[in-house]
Parts: C-alpha cells; sequence; structure tokens
C-alpha cells in the first residue's frame, strides 16, 4: 500500500466518518509519512473525526476467508483492525458471517505471516529485497518468453481481469491461467449450464416447501454457506410462505447440513443418480402431471430404475426411498440439490444431471430453480476453482510447458493427490513464483516467495459467484495499514508485472489503489450500474462506504426447452473391490475447509459440527462396521488406498454409511505454520486419480480403501462429554404438527 | 448498601424471586434461541472468541478440559421421539444463562460474581480470587476458568493487536464466563444516556446474535415491551421468575432449561421441531 | 475370656511420672531424626510442587471445566476432620469426667492443632490467586468491599480461625501446669521457653481454681464450636445444589465423619508413640480398648449416616442425586467407593473383638484402614459430583495429577514436622492429669479397700 498521502488527502476531502480506505494515525503510518517529508505526523491529541481514541469505526469490505464473497465490515480503533461483522448491506450474507469469516483477523494478524520476499538459494529459502526479487523475477520472465502461467485458487473482479490482461500481454494464452479449488460445485455448474442454460442458478431455498439435498452440505461449504444459512432461517419459519421447510438429505457422512434434516438417509456415495432416477420414476408413476418433459423412450429407461433396485444400489432400506418419493410428490415446490459426493464420480455428471431431471419431473425449474443475474462485466466474472484445472496443470507441467508459474490463493501440493504426481510435476517448471499470505506448502516449494498483504490490508473487486436477489460487484478495502511494511497487494504485484509489459497502457497507475479507482469510474460509466452517483468521487465514496457495487438485474433465461435428452439414464454400477471394501469420503467442514484455514487456532479450536473433535483428524466409520474391522472408538486405524496410506484415528458414529469411512478434510499439513504443521491427516494425498468422464473433474469420491486397526490410542480431544442427554431434555423436539397447531406452520 | 439503606428498605430488599427478587432492574438482557433455525454451525462460538479475547488453549488443554468457550454448541446424538440419525443431531448453544436466581452468586467468597441492575450476573475479574466454586454451583456448567496465563502462548505477536481493547485479557487464577457482551451494552446505555432516550431495540447486539447465519438468537431488552426478544417470550408464554410455565396452550415451544432448579435464566430456547409426517 | 485390667497402675510414684514424661523430651534418637528428615522430604515435595503451581497456575493439577475442585478440598475437609479428635478426646470426655482420656489428651490435642495448621493452607493452595486471599476477611477496606457474608467459603475462614485460635489457647491452657514441671526440671534455653510461657505457675490454691473453671469454660466453648466447624465445612457442600452435595444431613455426617477419623488418627498415634517413647505404663491397652470401642461406637454412626444418605437419596428419587449414586458404585470411581465402604463401615467390626482391641500392631493397621476410608470418602464427596453434575454435556473423569499428590503428600510431611517438634518440646503426656488420675484410682482403691477394712485413706503425698 504505497502512497498514503494521497489516501490521506482523498479522507480529508471526504470528511464522513465510517468511508474510506486505510487509517492515518496509526504508529506505523505516521512514521513513514514523517521520514518521507510527506506529512506532519498526526497527533492523537487532535484527532481525525475517524481516528477518535476508543471509539471503533465500522468499514466495509469483502471477506476472502471462501469464495463466496461475503460482504464484511471490519471494525478499526486506533488503526487496528478488531473485529468481523457481516455487512447488513450485502446481498450475500445480509449481515452474517460463518465461523470463517470471524477468523479473517487471525489470518490477518497471524503470527506466521511472510514478511519479506525469498528467494530459493541451495535448496534453501532466503530472505531478500524486493529489488533483488523483482530483478530475478524479471530476468526469468523474460527468459520464459510466453510460456507463463498462472495458478490460483477462485477468482474474480479486477485482479482476475489483470492476470488474464497479463497472460495476454505476454502473449500466453488464457488457458495458462490454471484456477484450483477442492471445495467446488464445479460439475453441478457443467449440468446447470448445459440443461438449463445458466450455470448458477437462482435457489429459492424460502421458497421451497421441502429440500432434497443429495450430499450438497449447503449450510457448511456448498456454493455460498451463509447466503443459505441465511435463507435457511426463513426457510425454517412458520411465517414463510410455504411454512416450515422440510429437508432431507441423503448422503453417505452425516455433513452439517445432515445433521439439521428432518429425514437423513444414509446411501452409499455414487448411488445419488440412481436414486434420484428411482424417484423420478416413482413420481412420473404416482403423480399424474409429471413426466411430461421426458420422452418415452428415456421414460422406459427410467423403469427399470425400481425403487427395489434403487435402494439395493444405495445400500439403504426402500422404506426411506418411498417416503422420500411420497414427500416429493405431496409438497411441493420442491428443490432437489447435488453436492460434492455426488460429484466425485467417474459418472459425476450424469448423477448431477439425473438429479437436475428430478428437479424438471418435479417442476422447480422456475419456481425454486430460477435463472440468475448475468454479469454485465464478463471480464470480472468469477473463474470459479475446480480439480480439472489441477490435474490439467498437472500435465502441462509434466510436459514442460512453463517456465514460470504464480501460484496464489491456493496450495496445490497439499490438495494434490500423490497419485496425480503433482510434487514431480512441479520440478519441470524452471521457476516458481509464490504469491502468498503464509508459507503453505506449495510457498515452501517455490523458487521466489513474494509477500502478499493480507485480505484485509489489500485492494479489490469480486464478483462472488452465486448470486440471489441483487447483483452485485463486492469491492474489497484494506481496512488498516500494511502490518509488515514488506508485504504487497495483488493487484499492485499484478500492476508491476504489466508495467514492464504494456507501459503506456499500466505505467500511469502509481499502484493498484489507483487503478482501481480508475476501474470504477470506469464502471459507473457503464450503463449497467443501478445507482450511479452524480460525481465519480461521490460513486466511489458510495462504493467504498457499502463495499459493493450495485449492478443492474439482468436476468438470464433459462433454455427455452429444457433438454433432458442428453441425461444418461443408464447409470453404472458401482465397482466393487474385495481389497478395498470401503469407499473414501473426504469431507470438508465448515471451518478448516479444504485445509486453507488449519493456521488459525480460532478455527482449530472450534470443534467439528457432527464430531466434535478439536485439533486432529479422524475417521468416522458406523459401528457396525467398527465391529467388523475388530475396532473402537478412539482406536489407532491405517486407512489405505491403492495409492497410499494414512494413519488416524476411528470415531464411530451411526452417521455415515456401513460402506463409507469419512475423513475430514483440513488437517495434515507439512508446512503452514505452527498452529497446522504435524496436526492430523490429509485424505487427499491418497486419493485415486480418476476423474469424472464429462467435465474431467477429479473423483473426489471414488477412491476405495481398506481399513486395519493399529490397537489402542488415547481417546479424542473434542468438545464435551457426552454425546446423549441422559433423559434431561436440553434439545427439546416436537414433531411439526404441533408447530403446525401453534404457529400455524 | 449501608446500615440505614438495609433498615429502611427492609421489606423492599426482602422481596422473594416471586416478586422479581429485590432488583429494581433497569433492564433486562434476554435472550430467545429458536433451536429449529440453528444449525450448529459454530459461528457464534467464533464470533464471542473474536469480541471477548477468549483464549485458545491448545489441544493438550483442550483434552484436559480447560478450554475456554463461553458459547459452547452442544451436540446431542438422541432425541425422544426418534434414534440418532435419522432426524439428524440436536445442536444447543449453551452460554451463561444470566440467571435471575443465580447459583454462582451467592457462593462466592469475595462477590466478584453479582447481580447487576440489569440482570446479569456480572464477574469481577479483578475481584475473583478463584475459589471456583461459583462454577462447582452452576448446574449448567457454563463458567470457565483461567487455569493459565493465556497471554503469550494465545497471543504471539501479532496476533495481540486484535484483542479487543474494550474488554480486558484474564490472567491466570480468574473465573470468566459469557457476559451478553456487556461491552456493547455499555456502549449502547452511555450513548442512549447522552442522547437522553432509553436503548433502542435493536441498537446493538451480543456477538453471537449479530453472526448468526440463520438469526436463531434474537437478543434484547424484555423490559421493553416491544423489543423483538420480549413479543417471543410473551408469544411463547415464557415468564421470568417461575419454576414451572403456566402456559394457556402447553404446546408452545418456549421453555427454558432448568427451570425447575428455580434459577431462573435468561434465556429461552425454543423447542427443535422435526417433521415426522415424511 | 474377659480381660479386666486397670486404666493405669495407681501405684506409680508422681515422681516416676515426671521423670518418664519429662524422659521423652530429650535426647532424641536416630530414628527421630530420620522421620524428621522423611517429614520434611515430604514437605518439600509439596513446595517445590506448589511454587511450580503459583507461577504456572492451577492447570498442571488437571482440574477442568466441570472438575473445579479435587483433592486439595478433599483433603483439606480430611484435615478439618482430623482435628476434631483433640476436641473430642479433651473437652467432651472432660466434661463427661471420662478420666481415661487423660494420658492420651495432650497430643490428640496438638493433633487438633497441628491437623488445623495443615487443613488451613488448603484452602489457600486451592486458590486461583492466593495473594488474593485476604479478601475473604471482612477487613475495612477503603473502597467499601466485604466478603460475600452468604457463601459457605467465607463462614470458612472464620470458622476455621476461630476453631484454629481456640484450640491453640485450649491446648496452651491445658499445658501450662505440666510446662511449670518442664521448667523446674530443664536448664538452658528450655528453662528460658519454658519459665515464659508457663506463665508464672506455683500451683497455689487460687491458680488452680482459675485453672480449672478457664479449662472447663474452654472446654464447654470448643465442643459447640467443634461441631459447627464442620458443620460449616459440610455446608461447603451441602449449600450448593449440585447432585450429592445437596443433602440435608451433610452437617452431622460431617461432623460423625471428622469424629471419626480424628479417632482412627489417635490410634495410629497412641500406637506410635506408646512405642517409640516407651509410654506402656501410661497408654495402657485398658486405654487403647476404651479408644477403640468409643472409635466403634462413632464408626457405626457415621456408617448409619452413610446409608441414610444412600436412602434418601433413592427414596428421593432425585433424578441427578440418584444417577450419581449408582455411578459412584458403579462409575470409574467405584473402586474408590467400595474401599471407602469397605474399610469405612466392615473394617472397624475388628474393633468389636477384644483380642484385636488389645494387639497394638493390629489396631496400627486398622487405624490406618479407617483413615485411608474417611480420605476416601471427602474424596468421593468431590469429584464425583463435579464429574456428573446435571448438565451431561460435561460429563467428565478426571483423575489428578502429579501436583495434587506432591502436595497432598506433602501435607502429611508437614502435619509431621509439626508433631515432631512437639512431642520434643512438649510434654506429649499431661503429667498433672496423670497424676490426678493416680492419684483418684489410688483412693477409690482406697476407699474400696476401706470399706472393707474401715481404713481411713491415706491421703499423704498429695502435694
Amino acid at each position: 500500500m504505497n502512497g498514503p498521502v494521497k489516501r490521506r488527502d482523498f479522507l480529508k476531502m471526504m470528511g464522513v466518518s465510517g468511508v474510506g480506505g486505510t487509517l492515518a494515525g496509526c504508529d506505523l503510518p505516521s512514521t513513514v509519512t514523517l521520514e518521507e517529508g510527506k506529512e506532519d505526523v498526526v497527533s492523537y491529541f487532535m484527532p481525525e473525526e475517524y481516528v477518535i481514541p476508543g471509539v471503533g469505526v465500522w468499514f466495509a469490505s469483502t471477506c476472502l476467508q471462501c469464495d463466496a464473497g461475503c460482504g464484511i465490515h471490519g471494525r478499526v480503533r486506533e488503526g487496528r483492525f478488531l473485529k468481523v461483522e457481516g455487512n447488513p448491506d450485502s446481498p450475500i450474507n445480509k449481515g452474517k458471517t460463518c465461523q470463517m469469516g470471524q477468523a479473517g483477523v487471525q489470518s490477518h494478524y497471524n503470527p506466521d505471516r511472510i514478511t519479506q520476499p525469498m528467494m530459493r538459494e541451495g535448496g534453501k529459502l532466503i530472505a531478500v529485497s524486493w529489488e533483488q526479487a523483482n530483478s530475478a523475477l524479471k530476468q526469468k520472465l523474460s527468459n520464459a518468453g510466453k510460456k507463463i502461467g498462472w495458478f490460483t485458487g477462485t477468482i474474480s473482479g479486477h485482479q482476475s481481469a489483470l492476470i488474464t490482461n497479463y497472460l495476454d500481454a505476454v502473449d500466453a494464452s488464457t488457458e495458462s491461467h490454471f484456477t484450483h479449488d477442492v471445495v467446488n460445485a464445479a460439475v453441478w455448474q457443467a449440468v446447470n449450464k448445459d440443461m438449463l442454460g445458466d450455470s448458477m442458478p437462482e435457489l429459492h431455498m424460502d421458497k421451497a416447501a421441502l429440500i432434497l439435498s443429495f450430499g450438497a452440505d449447503f449450510l457448511g461449504t456448498w456454493v455460498s454457506p451463509v447466503h443459505f444459512a441465511g435463507k435457511w432461517g426463513e426457510f425454517r419459519s412458520a411465517e414463510a410462505g410455504a411454512g416450515r421447510g422440510t429437508l432431507i438429505q441423503v448422503e453417505s457422512k452425516m455433513t452439517l447440513t445432515g445433521g439439521n434434516a428432518d429425514l437423513w438417509v444414509p446411501a452409499k456415495s455414487g448411488s445419488e443418480g440412481a436414486i434420484a432416477l428411482g424417484l423420478v420414476n416413482y413420481v412420473i408413476k404416482n403423480s399424474p402431471n409429471a413426466g411430461n418433459n421426458i420422452s418415452s423412450e428415456q421414460q422406459n429407461l427410467i423403469s427399470s430404475y425400481s425403487l427395489e433396485k434403487v435402494a439395493q444400489i444405495a445400500g439403504t432400506s426402500q422404506d426411506y426411498i418411498k417416503r422420500i418419493g411420497d414427500a416429493l410428490i405431496k409438497r411441493s415446490p420442491s428443490l432437489v440439490l447435488a453436492g460434492a459426493s455426488v460429484e466425485g464420480h467417474e459418472h459425476g455428471y450424469d448423477a448431477v444431471a439425473a438429479i437436475m431431471l428430478l428437479n424438471i419431473v418435479l417442476g422447480n425449474v422456475g419456481k425454486t430453480i430460477q435463472p440468475s443475474n448475468a454479469t454485465p462485466f464478463p471480464q470480472l466474472q468469477a473463474k470459479p476453482g475446480n480439480t480439472r484445472d489441477l490435474i490439467e496443470f498437472t500435465n502441462a507441467a509434466k510436459s514442460k510447458k512453463f517456465d514460470v508459474v504464480f501460484f496464489s490463493g491456493s496450495n496445490p501440493v497439499f490438495t494434490a493427490p500423490d497419485s496425480l504426481g503433482l510434487k514431480d510435476a512441479l520440478g519441470n517448471v524452471g521457476f516458481k513464483v509464490a504469491v502468498s499470505t503464509f508459507p503453505d506448502e506449495t510457498t515452501m516449494q517455490a523458487d521466489l516467495v513474494l509477500p502478499l498483504s493480507s485480505y484485509a490490508e489489500d485492494w479489490g473487486t469480486h464478483v462472488p459467484a452465486y448470486q440471489e436477489d441483487r447483483n452485485i460487484v463486492a469491492v474489497q478495502q484494506p481496512l488498516m495499514n500494511n502490518l509488515y511494511s514488506d508485504t504487497k497487494g495483488l493487484g499492485d504485484i499484478l500492476l508491476d508485472l504489466l508495467k514492464d509489459k504494456k507501459p503506456d497502457e499500466y505505467g500511469s497507475y502509481k499502484d493498484y489503489y489507483a487503478y482501481l479507482q480508475d476501474a470504477i469510474k470506469t464502471l459507473r460509466g457503464s450503463s449497467s450500474i443501478k445507482e450511479p452517483e452524480a460525481g465519480d468521487l461521490q460513486f466511489w465514496n458510495k462504493t467504498l462506504k457499502t463495499g459493493l457495487i450495485d449492478v443492474a438485474d439482468q436476468k438470464n433465461t433459462f433454455a427455452s426447452t429444457i433438454s433432458t435428452e442428453n441425461v444418461t439414464i443408464k447409470l453404472p454400477e458401482e465397482k466393487t473391490d474385495s481389497a478395498y471394501p470401503y469407499q473414501l469420503a473426504p469431507v470438508a467442514r465448515l471451518g478448516l475447509y479444504d485445509g486453507r484455514h488449519a493456521n488459525l487456532p480460532w478455527l482449530q479450536e472450534s470443534p467439528d459440527q457432527i464430531s466434535k473433535v478439536v485439533w486432529d483428524s479422524w475417521a468416522e466409520m458406523h459401528p457396525n462396521t467398527a465391529k467388523k474391522i475388530g475396532v473402537s472408538h478412539g482406536d489407532l486405524i491405517e486407512v489405505a488406498s491403492e495409492n497410499g496410506s494414512i494413519k488416524l484415528k476411528a470415531y464411530i458414529i451411526k452417521g455415515v454409511h456401513p460402506d463409507t469411512i469419512a475423513i475430514p478434510l483440513g488437517q495434515g499439513h507439512e508446512e503452514f505454520g505452527r498452529y497446522a504443521k504435524g496436526l492430523g491427516v490429509n485424505p487427499l494425498k491418497i486419493l485415486t486419480a480418476r476423474t469424472d468422464s464429462k467435465t474431467g473433474e477429479l473423483a473426489m469420491y471414488a477412491t476405495r480403501v481398506k481399513v486395519t486397526a493399529l490397537g489402542k490410542e488415547d481417546v479424542f480431544v473434542r468438545l464435551g462429554g457426552n454425546d446423549t442427554q441422559v433423559g434431561r431434555k436440553f434439545v427439546r423436539t416436537i414433531p411439526v404438527e404441533v408447530l403446525k397447531r401453534t404457529e400455524g406452520a | 448498601m449501608s446500615l440505614s439503606n438495609i433498615l429502611n428498605n427492609w421489606s423492599h430488599y426482602r422481596r422473594g424471586a416471586e416478586e422479581g427478587g429485590h432488583h429494581d432492574y433497569e433492564h433486562r438482557w434476554t435472550m430467545a434461541i429458536n433451536l429449529d433455525k440453528c444449525i450448529g454451525c459454530n459461528a457464534c462460538s467464533v464470533a464471542c472468541y473474536s469480541e471477548n479475547n477468549l483464549a485458545v488453549v491448545g489441544k493438550a488443554k483442550f483434552d484436559k478440559g480447560q478450554a475456554m468457550h463461553w458459547m459452547r454448541i452442544e451436540r446431542y446424538f438422541d432425541e425422544s421421539e426418534k434414534e440418532f440419525p435419522d432426524s439428524g443431531a440436536s445442536f444447543l448453544p449453551m452460554m451463561c444463562q444470566q440467571c435471575g436466581a443465580a447459583t454462582c452468586e451467592p457462593v462466592c467468597p469475595v462477590a466478584a460474581t453479582y447481580h447487576t441492575p440489569d440482570g446479569l450476573n456480572a464477574q469481577v475479574y479483578n475481584r475473583c480470587i478463584g475459589s471456583r466454586y461459583c462454577s462447582n454451583n452452576c448446574p449448567f456448567r457454563v463458567r470457565y476458568f483461567n487455569f493459565y496465563s493465556y497471554y503469550e502462548s494465545s497471543w504471539p505477536e501479532p496476533l495481540n493487536l486484535q484483542l479487543n481493547p474494550d474488554i480486558t485479557v484474564r490472567d491466570k487464577g480468574v473465573m470468566e464466563k459469557c457476559t451478553f457482551c456487556v461491552q456493547r451494552i455499555r456502549v449502547a446505555k452511555d450513548k442512549a444516556k447522552m442522547a437522553d432516550r432509553r436503548v433502542i431495540d435493536g441498537e446493538f447486539t451480543t456477538a453471537c446474535a449479530q453472526v448468526c447465519p440463520t438469526s436463531a438468537i434474537v437478543f434484547g431488552d424484555t423490559m421493553d415491551k416491544d423489543s423483538q426478544v420480549a413479543k417471543l417470550w410473551k408469544k411463547q408464554q415464557v415468564e421470568r421468575v417461575v419454576t414451572k410455565q403456566n402456559k394457556s396452550n402447553s404446546e408452545l415451544r418456549g421453555y427454558r432449561i432448568f427451570e425447575e432448579l428455580n434459577v431462573d435464566p435468561s434465556v429461552m430456547y425454543m423447542e427443535r421441531v422435526r417433521d415426522t409426517e415424511i | 475370656m474377659i480381660v479386666s485390667e486397670k486404666d493405669i497402675n495407681e501405684q506409680i510414684k508422681w515422681a516416676q511420672i515426671n521423670t518418664d514424661v519429662l524422659r521423652s523430651l530429650e535426647n532424641p534418637r536416630k530414628a527421630y531424626w530420620v522421620a524428621l528428615f522423611i517429614c520434611f522430604a515430604m514437605f518439600s515435595c509439596a513446595v517445590v510442587a506448589e511454587v511450580y503451581q503459583y507461577q504456572v497456575g492451577l492447570g498442571p493439577t488437571n482440574l477442568n471445566n466441570p472438575h473445579m475442585w479435587d483433592m486439595y478440598i478433599a483433603t483439606f475437609v480430611f484435615w478439618i476432620g482430623m482435628s476434631h479428635s483433640g476436641t473430642l478426646l479433651s473437652a467432651i470426655l472432660h466434661i463427661i469426667h471420662a478420666d481415661w482420656r487423660k494420658p492420651i489428651y495432650r497430643f490428640a490435642e496438638a493433633m487438633t492443632t497441628f491437623s488445623l495448621l495443615t487443613a488451613g493452607f488448603f484452602p489457600m493452595i486451592h486458590l486461583g490467586r492466593v495473594w488474593n486471599l485476604y479478601w475473604v476477611l471482612p477487613y475495612v477496606s477503603d473502597r467499601g468491599h466485604w466478603p460475600n457474608f452468604r457463601s459457605p467459603l467465607a463462614w470458612d475462614a472464620f470458622a476455621i480461625s476461630t476453631y484454629l485460635s481456640a484450640s491453640m489457647l485450649f491446648l496452651f491452657i491445658g499445658m501450662i501446669p505440666d510446662l511449670a514441671i518442664c521448667r523446674d526440671n530443664t536448664t538452658g534455653w528450655r528453662k528460658k521457653l519454658y519459665t515464659a510461657i508457663s506463665l508464672g505457675w506455683t500451683g497455689n490454691d487460687r491458680q488452680w481454681r482459675t485453672f480449672r473453671k478457664t479449662y472447663l469454660l474452654m472446654a464447654c466453648f470448643l465442643i459447640p464450636l467443634a461441631v459447627s466447624v464442620h458443620s460449616i465445612v459440610s455446608s461447603d457442600f451441602a449449600v450448593s445444589i449440585m447432585p450429592g452435595w445437596h443433602i440435608t444431613s451433610f452437617p452431622p455426617y460431617f461432623v460423625a465423619g471428622a469424629l471419626y477419623s480424628g479417632c482412627a488418627a489417635i490410634i495410629t498415634l497412641f500406637v506410635l508413640l506408646r512405642y517409640f517413647f516407651r509410654f506402656e505404663e501410661y497408654m495402657t491397652t485398658a486405654i487403647m480398648e476404651k479408644t477403640a470401642k468409643l472409635t466403634f461406637a462413632i464408626a457405626m454412626v457415621w456408617t448409619y449416616l452413610n446409608l441414610i444418605e444412600f436412602g434418601a437419596t433413592w427414596y428421593g428419587h432425585n433424578m441427578y442425586d440418584k444417577e450419581l449414586l449408582i455411578a459412584k458404585a458403579t462409575g470409574p470411581y467405584a473402586w474408590v467407593f467400595w474401599t471407602m465402604i469397605f474399610c469405612g463401615m466392615v473394617v472397624p467390626f475388628a474393633l468389636a473383638v477384644q483380642k484385636f482391641r488389645r494387639h497394638m500392631p493390629t489396631m496400627f493397621v486398622v487405624s490406618l484402614f479407617l483413615n485411608l476410608s474417611m480420605y476416601f470418602e471427602r474424596w468421593m464427596i468431590v469429584a464425583p459430583t463435579l464429574s456428573m453434575s446435571h448438565q451431561s454435556h460435561q460429563w467428565d473423569v478426571m483423575w489428578p495429577s502429579i501436583v495434587q499428590w506432591a502436595i497432598v503428600f506433602g501435607s502429611f510431611g508437614w502435619f509431621g514436622i509439626l508433631f515432631l517438634i512437639f512431642v520434643k518440646v512438649f510434654p506429649s503426656i499431661s503429667m498433672y492429669e496423670v497424676k490426678e488420675m493416680v492419684y483418684h484410682r489410688k483412693r477409690e482403691a482406697e476407699l474400696e479397700g476401706a470399706s472393707a477394712a474401715t481404713n481411713k485413706p491415706n491421703l499423704e503425698g498429695a502435694s
């Protein structure tokens, strides 16, 4: 963050409390500006309006703890960023946050942040100055020509545009920008795109009377959890239009969402598509109007999916499926969702498509599933992270396609399965540049490490991939000055790269801040802004104050005739393997997420919602499975796939399918600072690198494992000494009929 | 509490709990938690860590049961009608219930925990000598003791910069617990006083209620009859200072935990609902 | 076979009594130094543990959210219980004129004082912030702060300090005539010490009269005090609302338990003193028999109160109480519970057998079992309730850490140090009262003889 003078002047001009960028007034900037001789030291005795000692001010920004793009308010007092609250103006989270958002302050103040550039010398990363780093980088880049790549997580907004522009400037194709995230809904999006013509349609949960979710942990990690949790509040309230909504969750391991279901149905992962087809079949048979939009040929195929067969494939009771079918017929509108456990198979696409077919048959499309708003600025649109890019990048790297690769906002060395061979592939990349806040696994493999500012120190714009109600561009502004003087924002680093290549186009911008101001001025000029203020400055002020830019609604339309022809009705049977009898479910959890938050002590100490374990990894298994293997709660076990094995403790719980061994993501870091290192195991490492046949996404749930007992260990470190209420009725439960009588649900 | 005050107001002070105790409340900060909306996501718990400078104790001490989560989400696997896991798990946000007749208060030898005119069980950290009787006598087990000095271990530089300057960092030997974000209450009351008005409902809320993604937690002042929380209590026909609720409709969802112990909790829970028709 | 034996040989010469008792003050043998060293070593363990705990906080004790109290409080109650022995033997038996108490009450009273001095440490040690301990005392503060008079812990502070000062005074007053004897028979620093603390005792009539009245008064004052002290200690638990603590019968139960453990401790020390100081002449098997019978009676009272508690819990049908009682008998702490039941309710029946009562080694072992039972009883009151109370989510099983063990262990060392120093500085048998006893017995014997032979009793020689 350079140019404090400019910003200070600008802040003075505004003179509006609660609006503005970083605060002058904390110790650091005063000293800096004094040395530079550009400004007077501001004393606390003559405070500016926004730095009254003892009075907190709230600044709007955007949360980057996951990719949902929630608006936040950062509490700033005496120049320090102290607390995150949700931004009530944001249509994404409406003033709420999740625990990961709350822990944002800890990723900002993390004691293990990278504070200066580092370069690999003699196999070790040695601290260097920015000049040294830049000159080394420049040399490598000029040698690389167009063999340059970017590897990021989900990215959107002007940073994304700058990456595209940069790759453009060096003549590399946009294919050289890889976006990778383990937690994604890539297959869901692909199916939506193909069937509805809209990859991220709006899901109106509040309008649904029934949600049937196939492993979509929408309250935990799926797409936009805080948003959906807000909708859940409406969904569950008796006052809402459809009354209190009912959730049926079908999955192999009880997720947070599953824990809140009215009916939780254990089913083998990979069988969801079959269940959906069975339900389509049941609905068509029992509901007179359904099935009009399905060709008779397909109907014939579907009719082979009897409840009995489906139940057998899913390894669950037929009664469950019948109950689901009856509920779907009775309650309308409903909403059927598909999550990671559906997507994560070689036939993942087909399974999701079958689920979408169920939505179509039930007539949900147009009711609870509605077209989303189109982003009028396609260059700012989110590039959602996925696992296909990881595989493609690995292949590209193997074939020595890149001389220089920038890594930022993603940790592929941690998330890539060993069987993919990413580590070896990285050896073929001549020069790896990590633009990183933390010394994670990928960063520690890099040849050059550029210290990245935390999200609370940086500028940016973000276009959330999932939007509902309103169409926005979320704006990220610094909540305080740089904690470490040597860190730089992503935009600034990109701008510096671009200045080199296109000085005439970008040379005039002093920094990313200036660029962004100009860019937002340009946005205002477009007709797509809902309420452009009278002047540029006013608009800029308003943008910073609200933390978002309201973009005019411009609804997409669904394909006029929704095609069901592409839906593969014949789903492959689950492969069984007597040597590896169990399915491995690597589950993301709200908290540590895919492992990116393992260095935040609050989240490490925040118990897993279902198992209540802290600071550790565990493998959930059904009591019957445990009996078969001969392990008891807390025993050490070895979970082995064809591609490796991990040792961890067994957690015996009924909320998992007997054929499934569920291991949460997040732990097993070899690097990543004091809080993450050496805790637990990473199940991603032992995944077999199969892919979904249609989208090329990694089939995350397709790995089969065997389990061997290794004997007694200490019990878990977990919250609570008792799983039952022992007759105490702390949580009292009433059937919905009672609610209907009292509150009219 | 001078002697003359006691003598002059004896009849006033000797009022029983059924008559509201001897307190002339200015506010009665109260909560209503809808367990059907609560998804057990832990956001409240982490928000509490952030707002109230709660120490992170680490794996070993967590294992010993020395963690400091003022707001903890209890997860139960059983429920009366159906067996787990058919209808999911049960989640219960549990924090200090700010009892009107708190069992922690009379047993503290130095009166470090006392009843404020707002109806809160205040914990005076400076006064606490760490006898821990309050925690032993708390049926909810929501009082947390500083078994160590956590300052250095929990907030290594620069994590200490995050600490909320509005409240203290407790040192070893001191009992602590949920305060209903008393620092926020103070600010709101001061503001109201400056403007010569009452605190407006919704003007502020606790960190947990503010963050709650599903808005399951509602916080407010039941002395303010128009507040959202007062309306909820009224609607559920849950009243303070009774051991057994006298509801015209016994099916209403509101209840208080351990009401039968006559501790008069300030938190009303609303029953979890499950659809049994499917 | 019923052996009827005299409590004391009435033919002992008074000078002989002086010589025997004063001999115990002299020339500590090697064993004494070894014992003192062992006690000191034990005490050092506690000091090290306490210094560590003071520096670090209470964390290393393994205490946690449900288990806010554990061994420290149990040990506190244990020592307070021990302290009731002296009071009982001295004051109650004094009032009811049971003169067999006379040879053994002095060390029992010393035990009272030293138990209290040991017990007093524990409320301090267990505090999170010991340095603010004085806040529980009602001193005049410029901030107008007072302790919370509703809290049993504040009552404890008053009760224990009162009891400690009263029993020290009682011990001291009862010792004055003996101190004068010591004064008259020693030289050097001892002479100076005894001169100062015998307060000019000459043994004239006026002094004796005042002495008797004061002593009786103190005895009368001490009995209700002792009962109240342990009742107050019981309110540390009974005032709470926790299952297993909130029990109406706790005050008498605690008092009975205290007397029980006090008696058991008396037997232990009785045997030790008798052996080491060769006090066979004074601490006779007859007195031991009486002590043992008393202990047996108290053991039965305690057993009864225990059963009452179980029965009341069962019939009271309070879910939490009942669940706790079942858990005590079957849960992880069950072995402690059953050891307590066995040692406290079954072992005392050994005291009903005369053969055992008269066999010192047996009595020693039995008394140790009784003490163990009483320690376990205290621990079984504290720990299981905390491990499972109303809030089932926070149920937890916790075992105390080495730090707690070290401090508890060391407290026995501290008690030992005090007691060992006492027996070498002060006469551990009351000389003047033994003389009285001998005199009375002699007179009774002579009266019996006189009624047969119509002879006048020979009262000469009593000075």
